[in-house]
Formats: structure tokens, sequence, C-alpha cells
């Protein structure tokens, strides 16, 4: 059996006295896309950030390629990786957030190729050439000198993905990426995003985007609550028979249907 | 002596400050004076602006007791900044308040006396201790002029007893005290206000 | 009026000036370096770190300027710190405006998106060069309207060191209005002449804020 991209076990986690994730196993399979929907507050982004370890889990395993992800392990004992260790995980794990979070005092072109200079050790020219590159691939080398509030929110999104991308992460990781966008620009997000699944890039994708999910997605995990309703190949969307998936789904066609 | 001409200071400053928010929405000469009045008293160092006062009265032979003058002077740029927090604040409510009022009928006297003045005032309680206590350190600067507040007479008792340190210490000390009573008071008002 | 009478007294009147410019520059630029260590300990999470550093700006901002510079400049030989007028003024300006500065950088490190911050962290950048890389920067972007704010107040607060014998520029006035005995003119025209000095200051910071924020805002056109 070939290794999961993503393996995640018996996956726990607590805010406070409130459990948002309980007793979560998922796997991703490597260059596929799996797509996590759910209803607001049922931990989709908690569970997200577990993977690459921006939300440290009280209990389970969470591993990408085989390997525990922020914790190290001695003799059955856990213990919290190094920052040296974590930051090298993270660097194959790329992010996406809901907010772009493009950091507004460098050009578009500088948020792509200043990790590439203080994480990957590249010289400023080898970093730009590179940072054009993948600009160029998500369609806004022109845009490659404006600072982020130049940029309407689908061309921030844009190079947001390309900074990920630059790092050749092995993952890709995408919380809600169209939902702080006006409507005409979520399609631009989601080209981007399908061109790179049809490349092979294995994806874990929050959305609230269905069409998306049914169109791209190898795998849908229905969350709720906390907890894995649902997990299964996309035409659960269409055939499931479980109440609370269908609920959701019905909530969804409601307000998309006008 | 501090408490004292601090305290007038602020008695004599709020109501000129809101004076002259006031004068400021009348017209362009208003406008004009306010501007004025406030890039003046904010422009130039309270050392200077209370040596200037100093030396005019005396300059036009008007005789008036040093304290008087000390507190007329902390009194006016006291109201220089108390009309730029109001100015500040009223500028922070949203102009739509200002249009419903009037949607429901009421004329500009009534809006500015039931919409508009008890909002700003209550928002603007924080800045205000604020300003008090950078007030009640300026008045400091009134020993300059041989008032006998608290720098003034740590000053003297140096002077007589040689322990600069010690002295001073205890001064700096009774003037965290003082600052700590008032923002702790502005805090509790605050506080009063934002739970009704 | 004879303007005459003031012909002499130009050169110490410059050398005020300079006084002056000198003092509020040292002062700002120490207050700049000693406020940011400041600062990151009143937001360390660590809490023998934080309750010093607070401690320390409650202090400094409960007390006058003039009290510190009286106590730098009349209690310091008492620590076998002698010092003249001019670098105790200095010492005693750096030390009040560090406390205001410390937190003009928090307010600023707080405004820093948690997202931002996230976004370094995912794309595996250590802590460091997250720190000078982002939060750094975005700070000091944030702060810049403050900032500038607080050093025209500072240019103001030089003059307090006259009282304790540093010759700057109100220093030089009082001493030609006593001598000439035009002590109102001389201090009228001292506050004018303040005046304008703020102002210059205060166009110079607005411009310089609108060169340091002008990427955070959205172009009008494109
Ligand atoms: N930092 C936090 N502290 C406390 N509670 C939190 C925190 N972050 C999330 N939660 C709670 O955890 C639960 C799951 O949140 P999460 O953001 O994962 O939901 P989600 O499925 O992503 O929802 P949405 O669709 O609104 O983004 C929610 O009830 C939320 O209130
Ligand atoms: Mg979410």
């Amino acid at each position: 059996m070939t290794q999961h991209m993503v393996e995640i076990r018996h996956l726990h986690k607590r805010f406070g006295a409130v459990e948002v994730l309980s007793d979560v196993s998922l796997t991703a399979e490597t260059s596929k896309v799996l797509c996590l929907i759910g209803p607001s507050g049922s931990g989709k982004s908690t569970l997200l950030r577990c993977i690459n370890f921006l939300e440290r889990y009280e209990a389970g395993d969470v591993r990408v390629e085989g390997e525990l992800v922020g914790y190290e392990e001695r003799g059955g004992q856990r213990r919290l990786a190094s920052g040296a260790k974590l930051r090298q995980q993270r660097r194959k794990i790329g992010m996406v957030f809901q907010q772009f979070n493009l950091w507004p005092h460098m050009t578009a072109i500088g948020n792509v190729a200043d990790p590439l200079i203080r994480v990957r050790g590249f010289s400023k020219a080898q970093a730009r050439e590179r940072a054009l590159a993948v600009l160029e691939k998500v369609g806004l080398a022109a845009k490659a000198a404006s600072y982020p509030a130049n940029l309407s929110g689908g061309q921030q999104q844009r190079v947001a993905i390309a900074r990920a991308l630059a790092m050749e992460p092995h993952l890709m990781l995408f919380d809600e990426p169209t939902s702080a966008l006006d409507p005409e620009l979520v399609g631009e997000v989601l080209q981007v995003m399908r061109a790179l699944a049809s490349e092979g890039m294995t994806m874990v994708v929050v959305t609230h985007e269905m069409g998306f999910a049914a169109g791209a997605a190898d795998k849908i995990a229905f969350l709720d609550k906390g907890r894995i309703v649902q997990c299964g190949p996309p035409d659960i969307l269409r055939k499931s028979d479980e109440p609370r998936l269908r609920q959701f789904l019905q909530t969804y066609h409601e307000r998309n249907d006008f | 002596m501090t408490v004292y001409v601090s305290l007038l200071g602020v008695l004599v400053g709020v109501p000129i400050g809101i004076l002259v928010l006031i004068t400021g929405t009348l017209g362009t000469a208003g406008r004009l004076f306010t501007k004025i009045y406030v890039s003046y008293f904010r422009g130039v160092p309270l050392l200077v602006q209370l040596l200037v006062l100093f030396n005019f009265l005396p300059w036009i032979k008007f005789d008036i007791s040093a304290t008087a003058a000390a507190v007329t002077a902390l009194g006016l740029i006291t109201a220089a900044y108390v009309s730029e927090i109001l100015r500040g604040t009223l500028h922070s409510i949203p102009p739509g308040q200002s249009e419903a009022a009037a949607a429901l009928g009421y004329g500009p006297r009534a809006t500015w006396q039931y919409i508009l003045l008890p909002q700003v005032i209550r928002l603007s309680i924080p800045a205000l201790f604020n300003e008090l206590t950078l007030l009640l350190k300026s008045s400091s600067l009134i020993s300059v002029v041989g008032i006998a507040e608290l720098t003034r007479v740590s000053q003297n008792i140096v002077a007589t007893t040689f322990r600069p340190v010690e002295i001073y210490l205890v001064a700096a000390g009774i003037y965290i005290v003082m600052s700590q009573i008032l923002l702790t008071a502005g805090r509790l008002l605050e506080r009063h206000w934002a739970r009704r | 009026m004879d303007l005459s009478i003031v012909v002499p007294y130009l050169g110490l009147l410059a050398s005020g000036f300079g006084y002056t410019v000198f003092c509020w520059l040292a002062g700002a630029l120490g207050a700049m370096a000693l406020g940011l260590p400041i600062a990151l300990l009143r937001m360390s999470p660590v809490r023998w770190l934080r309750i010093p550093a607070v401690l320390y700006i409650e202090a400094i901002r409960g007390t006058p300027l003039l009290l510190i510079a009286f106590l730098i400049y009349g209690g310091g030989p008492a620590f076998g710190l002698l010092l003249e007028p001019l670098p105790a003024g200095i010492l005693a300006l750096a030390l009040h405006a560090s406390a205001y500065f410390a937190e003009i950088y928090r307010v600023g490190f707080n405004a820093v998106p948690r997202g931002h911050v996230e976004a370094a962290a995912s794309l595996g950048m250590s802590p460091v060069a997250t720190f000078l890389r982002v939060q750094l920067p975005e700070a000091l972007v944030a702060v810049t309207p403050s900032m500038v704010n607080a050093l025209v107040v500072l240019s103001k607060e030089t003059s307090i060191l006259s009282i304790i014998s540093v010759p700057d520029l109100t220093y030089e006035v009082q001493k030609m209005g006593i001598e000439t005995f035009a002590s109102f003119e001389s201090l009228f025209a001292l506050a004018i002449g303040y005046w304008a000095l703020v102002s210059v200051i205060s166009t110079l910071g607005a411009a310089f804020e609108r060169r340091v924020t002008f990427h955070i805002h959205a172009a009008r056109s494109q």
C-alpha cells in the first residue's frame, strides 16, 4: 500500500472546555484533492490548521508523508518538536488563507520572493526570477510591482497562492480561499486552483463552493460539530441519504438559488 | 498647591474648550479664530507660554497674583487641547445619527442637546482624564515662576537638606500616585458608562 | 521698538537654536532605541519581564520631565553620575520619551494582524525572520502617525531643559530678555519662533507619513 500524503488518526482538539474536533480520522492521498465541507463552526478551519500545526492538538496523530507534525515521540513520550524541525515540516506544506494575509509593506513580487530568501536561502536574483515565474503562472506577472492594497481581492489571493507555491510544497492547504471575495472574482481563483489540481498537486480545501467540490474533488469529507459525518467520492453530494448532509446541502441551495 | 492649580486649570479649561469648539462652527471668522487659537497653544512649548504670560501681565500693567496667572495660563492651554479632543470625538459620531435625528424632526439645537453632546462628553472621558494627568505634570513648570507647588517645594527642601535623590524620588512618587488615581478614576467612569 | 538691540545676540540665538535641535534629535533617537526593547519586554509572555516594564512605563509617565531632569542633574552626583547640563538633559528627555515611545510601539505590534504572522509561520519562517521582515516593518508603518506626533511634542519639551541651564533657545532668549529689559517682547518672539518650528516639523512629519504609508492606501485611480 502506498503512503498517504496526510494521515489523521483519532484527532482531538479543544478550546478551553469546548471540544471542537472529536475523534477525527481522515486521509489525503498524493496528487488528489480532498474537500472539507460543513456548516459554520463545525471545525473545518481548525482541522486544516492542525495539519501544519498552527493549532496544537491534545490527542491523536497528524502525519504528513508519514512524519508526525509538531510533536516528537521518544520512547512513547510525546513532546513539542523543536522550532527548526517544525519550520522544516511547514516548508513542504503550503497554506492559503481566507483573508489572503499578504504582507502590505511588500509588493506582490516581494511577498513571493521574501520567504524564498529568508527560508530557502535563495539569492535575491534567484528569488526574483522564481517569484516572477510563479506569478506568471497565476497570471499576475504584470502586477509584480503592485502593492497588495492596489490589487483586487482575487488578485491578492492569487499572489498568496503564488507565495505558497514558490516554496515548492508537497501539499497545499486552502482555508475558504474564495469566501472573502466578491462573487465576480471567485472564478479566477478557482481556475488557478483547478489548474493546480490537474498538475497533480495534493490539495486539502475547505470550501463553501459546492460546484468546485463536486467538480474538482477526488474525495469529500463532511464535518458537523467536530466530527466527520460522512466521507467519500464527490457523488455523495448527490446521492447521500445522510440526513445532516442533506440538510446542509438543502440550506446551501436555498441560499444560492435565490 | 499642585492639585489646586491643576483642578482650577481644568475648571477654567473645559468650558473655554467647549466655547472654542462651538466658535469654530460659527462661520469663517470663528473657524479661523479657533484654528489659530488651537494651533498657537498646541504649537508653543508650555514653558514658553507661561513665561510669555507672566511677562505680559506686568507689561500691560495688569496686576494679578502669580497663582491666578498660572491658573489662567494652564486653563487657556487646556482649553486648546480639550477643544481638539471634543472635535475628534464629534467627528467619530457617524453623520447618520444627525440625519436620523433630522428625519425624526429634531431641530439643530435639539440634535446638539440630546443626541450629540451627551455622546461627545461620554466618549471623550478617557481622553479628557488623560489630558488631566498631562496637566498635572505640566503644573510642575509653574515652579519656575516661584509658585510653591510640589516641584518647587521639593527644590526648596533640597536646597536646605542637600538630599536631592530622596526628596525628588518622593516627589516623583507623589506625582505617580496622583496620575494613577486620575487614570483609574477615568477608567472607572468609562466602564460605568459603558455598562449602561 | 528698536530691533537693533537684538543684533549682538544673534550668535547666541543661533547657538541656542542649535542646542534645541540637537537635544531634540538626540533625545528622540535615544527614546526610539530605548522604547523598542521596553515595548518587547512589556509584551513578553513571561511575567517577571513584563511587570518591570509596566512599572517603568507607568513611573516615567507619571513623573514630570522637569522632575526627571532634576533627579538626573541634581541627584546624579549621589550615584557618581556627574553630568553636565547637556548630557543630563538629553538623558532625561530620552528616558521621559522612551515610556511614551514604548507604548506607541506596543500599539503598533498589536495592530499587525495575526494572520500575517501565521502566513509567515506556514511558510517556515523563523521567529526572528518573522519579526524582522513582517512584524517590525508593519508595526513601524502603523505607528508612523503617532510617532510623528510624539516627535512634535518632544521638540517642544526640549524647552524645559533650559531650567537645568542647558543653553538652548529658551535659555538664551530669557537671558537676552533680562539683559535688554525687554522680556515680554523677547519671549513673545520666542513663542512665535517655536510656533514656526513646530509647524515646520509637523508639515515635514505629515509628508513623511504620506511617503511611508502610501502603499497601504489603495491608489485612487489605476
Ligand atoms: N482560537 C479559538 N478560541 C476559542 N474557540 C475557537 C477558536 N477558534 C475556533 N474556535 C471555535 O471552534 C469551533 C470551530 O471553529 P472553526 O473555525 O474550525 O469552524 P469552521 O468550520 O472553520 O467555521 P467557518 O465556516 O465559520 O469558518 C467554533 O465553535 C469556534 O467558535
Ligand atoms: Mg473557517
